[in-house]
């Protein structure tokens, strides 16, 4: 990002509203999307709210340690009390910019069978999938010669 | 659903056992004959063909002999469902990266 860590992590947690796309893959609430937002105050949630005035918890801030992490918990609306993702977000400086790195964790705490039972919608049945078929190509690819 | 979305149904049912999963990387370091694949993964011959008509049938690997004797069956990976999985991967993936590049273009509109 053409931006200092201050600047990046401000705009990530106070704009997300005006920066996210909503789409199938991260579609908290089945069939609806609404506006997303970090709650101010001490005892922080990432939101998101609807036109009918209604909102859903996606997690709570775990991690508040501007401008180098972000740690928020993320659950879908379809989730098990003891099912969560986790969103680790770091913003690191590098030459007067800032790399934002992304690490979403716990898509297999979802079970396989779990999600085509419950109806877990497909995306975050794929998320939790392309997790474990990742590391199962990079066993692939070590073990390929060149 | 789509002919795609079922090959790639098929290739995760195929892949969905540990055996499997460890024939498929044997077979992407080199073709091996059946009786190579049961010695290395430690199963029956009788177990290990049953696999490899799983594979074969998903379409994952091919069957071949060699010229000098018709008896001898020789396994390699089709690398083209295993393509197909990594599209289908990269898309999945794709989900952080939209809303990153949509990040960066706010912060360059906005700082």
């Amino acid at each position: 990002m053409n931006a200092t860590p201050a600047e990046t992590f401000r705009a990530f947690t106070e704009d997300i509203g005006r920066w996210w796309r909503p789409n199938g893959l991260f579609q908290f609430s089945e069939g609806r999307n609404g506006t997303l937002a970090f709650e101010t105050g001490s005892n922080r949630h990432l939101v998101e709210t609807y036109d009918d005035g209604t909102a859903f918890i996606i997690g709570p801030v775990r991690v508040w340690d501007p401008p180098r992490r972000l740690v928020v918990g993320w659950r879908h609306a379809t989730f098990t009390a003891d099912q969560d993702a986790e969103l680790h977000v770091r913003f690191d400086p590098v030459d007067g910019q800032t790399r934002v790195t992304v690490e979403h964790f716990g898509w297999d705490t979802i079970p396989a069978d779990h999600a085509a039972r419950h109806g877990i919608e497909l995306a975050t049945f794929q998320l939790r999938y392309a997790q474990w078929w990742q590391t199962l190509l990079q066993t692939l690819d070590a073990h390929r010669p060149n | 659903m789509t002919l795609e979305a079922t090959r790639l149904d098929a290739t995760l049912e195929a892949l969905a056992d540990p055996v499997r999963r460890r024939t498929i990387e044997l077979l992407g370091v080199r073709p091996h004959r059946a009786g190579e694949l049961a010695d290395k993964l430690d199963v029956t011959p009788s177990v290990m063909s049953k696999h490899l008509r799983v594979l074969r049938h998903h379409g994952l690997v091919s069957e071949t002999h060699p010229p000098f004797d018709a008896r001898v069956r020789i396994y390699a990976l089709d690398p083209a469902p295993i393509a197909d999985l990594r599209a289908w991967l990269n898309t999945a993936e794709r989900g952080w990266a939209e809303q990153l590049d949509a990040f960066r273009d706010h912060l360059d509109e906005h700082r």
